[in-house]
This record gives C-alpha cells, structure tokens and sequence, in this order.
C-alpha cells in the first residue's frame, strides 16, 4: 500500500493514512475529532468497512453448510481471515485458530474448557496484578465453584510486573499463569516471553492477553512460548464482536467443546455425539461471518502498512506525549514502565477525571475516563479512576498539542 | 456554550467549597455512594429524629457533579420529612430527564442540575447523592 509511506525513511504518511478512516474527519462539538481512545477500541479503516460490506452485499451465506456458490464464497473468506489470523500471531496452524466474540470469550473458553475439568479444590492460578476484569473474573469464578485459589503476581510502583517474585510463587499446584501482554491500563508491555520460559520450567501453561498488543507489535506466539493467546479485532481496527484464541494444537486437541451446537459436531444421535475437529469443536452455532471476514480485512491492512512503522510513530507520539504531560503542574503519570505501549494514565490535581473528560471532549478530545475495567491496579495506585490518552497509527503530534491545550482550560474552569 | 451551563458558576462554587462536606458526629442514618465506573465514592450521613432530617452531611471524593449535587442536596435535607424524600427524589429525577419540564421551586439551586440533561453520561452523578440519601434513609 504504497499511499501510507512516505519517501522519507520508509515513515508512514500519517495524514494520507487518515484519509482511509471515514469517521476522523468528522467534528465534534463542533471542533475537528481528536481521538485518543484508542486503548478501548480503535476506528475502522475503509479497507475493513468495505469487505464487511462487500460480503452483506455480495456474498451473504452461511458458512460450512451450503452447497451452492455464496455459501462457498462466504466459507473461502471467512477461512481466509483464519488463515490471516494465523499469519498475525505465526501459529503452527490454522486448527489452532478458534474465533471468538473477543478476548474476554477467548478467556472463560480457556477457564471452561482447559482448566474447569481438571481442577481441585486448593489447585493455584497466577495472574498479574495490572490484569484488565477479563483475565481476572473468569479465574475468580473458576476458583469459587471448584475451591481453587487465585494468587497475584505483584507489580512495582513503576507499574512493572515484579518477575523476580513469579518463580516462589509457583508450586505444583499451580495450573495456570495468566499475564496481559500489553497493559491497557498503564501502557506496561509484560516480558512475556521470560515469563514464559520460567513458567515452562515448572511445566505451568501460560495464557497471554494479547488485546493491546496486536494492533501495535508483531507477535509471534511460538516466539513468546505461551500456550494460549487471545486477541479482540477491534482494537487492531478491526470490527466489534469477533476476537480469536490461538491455542497449542495439543492442548486443543485434549480439550473437550465448551458450547454445543450446530458446526461443533461430526455426528448426533440420541445415543450420543462425536465432535468435530479443530477448530470447528469450538465453534457452536453460526458463526460472526461479517465480523470474521473484517478481522481477516483488518489483519491484511495492518500487513500491508507495516505494524513495525506503526510501532515506530506510535512510540515518537508516546514520547512527545509524555514529555510534555510531564510538564504539566499537577500531573502525575500512572504507570511509568521502562518498556510501554502508546498509552498515557494520568491524574491532574484538583480535577476529577469524570469532569475533565466531558470537558476536553467540548474540545473535541476523546479521551478514557475511569478504572478501565482494571479496578485493581487503580487500587493498588490508590486511586478511585485516572484520565487516560491512548494512541493509533493515525494520530498526530498535534493532536497532542490540542489535547494539552484542552487539559489547561479544563483546569483553570475547575479549579 | 453548552459545557458552561454544567460547570456553571454555582456549581464550580459548590465543589470549590462544598456544604455540609465531612464526618458527621452523632449520625442516625448513613450509606455509602460507590459508582465504580466513574471512581466517586461518598458516605451521606443524617441525623433523623422523629421523622425529621435535623443535619446532612457527605463526604468522600468524587467529581465536580456529585460534589455539587450532594452540596446542595444537604442542604436541602435539612428540615424535611425523612418520609418525603423518594417522592422528591423521583421529581428531581424526572426534571433531569425531561428538559422541558420547568423548575421545580422547592427544590431551589438545585434545579441548576439541570443542564446534566444534555450530557446523558453524566446524569448518574447528579444523582448518586439522591440514591445514597435513600439507602441511608432505609436502614438506621
């Protein structure tokens, strides 16, 4: 896609880029839309909007059922976007991909699924303490019906996972480590991979939350040597409601269905049923056809911009970013890890961040407000909610500019 | 514009100094506000006697809107019927739903919570300090 560099250093051009996602020219209270939301989900380029379209328009069919033409049509994309999934995360193979509704399905599957049959009461899961309620909950609930126990993984006050105290807290009754890779509350990139090989000494399966990753790294999961990794569309523009879970074939395989249904099974007779091979196994009922297809559109778009000059621009805007909100009297940043993705948590004295963000959004600004579905880890900063402003390939020093610009009327209005 | 009739001067005025705004010692009545989402946290404490609210008081932390909101609605508890409050608590809940209704007299300033009706994502906040007052009023 040759419209996205531009001929200096192989960079992207940023406001050609922009060009492709409809909704960043629109205005907001009537000033041009900065969006620095993208943590919670980011805009759709036209590439993903128009292949979603393209199949409600053109090829509208169940998948995997039919005989006739659309239905083939549809089966053909809708596998390609899981071959095109396998691509982004380098598995083995696409029997290893099982599409999802999200990170968050792609988790309790792994809960249900992997751990529920084999669990004993005083059995241990390990999860970190910056982990988004997804990566939290579905353990929780786990633990509550089966008397197992949820340990922390505690983190330093620079918003760091403290992998130097992982390795005493893992026994053998530990079943499961779950670790976010990318924190969407303070930005934290996890050393993974180290977490990984530690984990595989001791022979514990690793479960990675990938959501704030893939739409700003190249993730190689057997790089990484986890054993499950999840993933949502939306947040590496692609649409809401699809999301996928790679797993290691051989974990997969042992595993029984989560849902019954349609698609997951071989045969069924009153007497009983067999089920259907990876990934169908996982797959009860009609799939999200259109929201499978834009994931494949999504992760196609990303090859071809390059995820590698994504990373580089986005990394100068988090630098720029944190230079200056450093500046600013008042503000602290909430997670300072040495190694961060595009991702700024923030407090500002004497503004609660509910007000300043109704008022910079007056400014055109979106930006996050609240706990982030991390209640935790605002515990553990001992804060009731933060501002946060996090970055895409299609944002703009001067967005920054605007967004600090409306951070200053905010604070003289209230204060 | 529209962001100056939310942070409207007696409502900045109320969160610079809010009424009513700590412990309150001998309290009969008290619960706390928790909305998670937003990170406001307040403990609405009354003395009740009789029927009567005698003192309201809120402390805690929370935004601009709930502060203001809870500033003035303690002020407003005190003298009134502990068993007319849900009755007003609808009515104001209505006149932030419905921008054409006109102002409720009796419920002086704080019909100036009104301009939360064009920022829908802020109406929970006007009203936690009305939902906390209840829970309070419901268990001694």
């Amino acid at each position: 896609m040759e419209i996205v560099k531009s001929g200096v250093r192989d960079q992207l051009d940023v406001l050609r880029l922009r060009e492709q996602f409809p909704v960043l020219s629109r205005e907001v209270h009537g000033k041009p839309l900065v969006y620095l939301d993208n943590a919670a989900t980011a805009q759709r380029p036209l590439a993903v909007i128009e292949a979603m379209d393209r199949f409600y328009r053109e090829y509208n069919a169940n998948v995997h059922r039919g005989v006739h033409q659309l239905s083939v049509e549809a089966s053909e994309a809708f596998e390609a976007s899981r071959e095109a999934v396998r691509r982004l995360l380098n598995a083995n193979s696409e029997r290893e991909i099982v599409f999802t509704r999200g990170t968050t399905e792609a988790i309790n599957l792994v809960a249900n699924s992997f751990l529920r049959p084999n669990l004993r009461p005083g059995d241990e899961i390990l999860v970190s303490h910056m982990e988004h309620h997804s990566n939290i909950v579905p353990w929780q609930i786990l633990c509550e019906q089966t008397g197992a126990v949820l340990k922390v993984m505690p983190i330093n006050q620079r918003g760091e996972l403290m992998l130097d105290e992982v390795e005493s807290m893992i026994s053998e009754r530990t079943r499961l480590i779950g670790i976010v890779h990318v924190s969407n509350a303070l930005g934290t990139v996890n050393p993974v991979a180290e977490l990984c090989a530690l984990a595989k000494r001791h022979e514990v399966p690793v479960l990675v939350d990938g959501a704030q990753a893939t739409p700003h790294e190249k993730v190689d999961v057997q790089a990484l040597g986890c054993d499950f990794y999840a993933l949502s569309a939306h947040k590496m523009y692609g649409p809401t409601g699809i999301g996928a879970l790679w797993g290691r074939e051989e974990l997969l395989e042992a595993m029984p269905p989560w849902q019954g249904g349609g698609e997951m099974i071989s045969r069924v007779s009153f007497e009983g049923s067999t089920w259907n091979e990876l990934p169908h196994k996982f797959e009860a009922g009609t799939p999200n056809i259109a929201g499978a297809i834009g994931l494949g559109a999504a992760v196609k778009w990303l090859e071809d911009v390059g995820v590698a000059r994504i990373a580089e621009h986005e990394a100068k805007l988090l630098e720029y970013a944190t230079e200056r909100m450093l500046e600013v009297d008042g503000l602290t940043i909430i997670g300072q890890a040495a190694n961060k993705g595009p991702v700024v948590s923030f407090t500002l004295d004497g503004v609660h961040p509910n007000d300043l963000g109704t008022i910079i959004d007056h400014h055109g600004v979106a930006i996050r407000t609240g706990h982030h579905c991390a209640m935790p880890v605002m515990q553990f900063f001992g804060v009731p909610a933060t501002a946060r402003v996090s970055f895409a390939c299609y944002n703009l020093r001067a967005e920054i500019d605007v967004f600090l610009d409306a951070l200053e009327k905010a604070r003289t209005m209230l204060t | 514009m529209v962001l100056d009739q939310l942070y409207q001067q007696t409502i900045l005025e109320h969160n610079r100094n809010p009424r009513n705004y700590g412990k309150l010692a001998g309290a009969t009545h008290a619960a706390r506000g928790h909305d998670a989402l937003c990170g406001d946290d307040i403990l609405v404490e009354l003395i009740v006697e009789n029927g009567c609210i005698l003192e309201a008081a809120f402390s805690g932390e929370a935004c601009a809107v709930t502060k203001a909101s809870a500033s003035m609605l303690t002020e407003w508890l005190t003298g009134r019927e502990a068993s007319d409050i849900a009755a007003w608590s609808d009515q104001f809940h209505a006149l932030l739903k419905d921008c054409t209704l006109p102002d409720t007299p009796e419920l002086a300033d704080l019909n100036q919570l009104r301009a939360v009706s064009r920022f829908p994502a802020r109406v929970r906040n006007a009203l936690l300090p009305w939902t906390t007052t209840l829970r309070a009023l419901q268990k001694p």
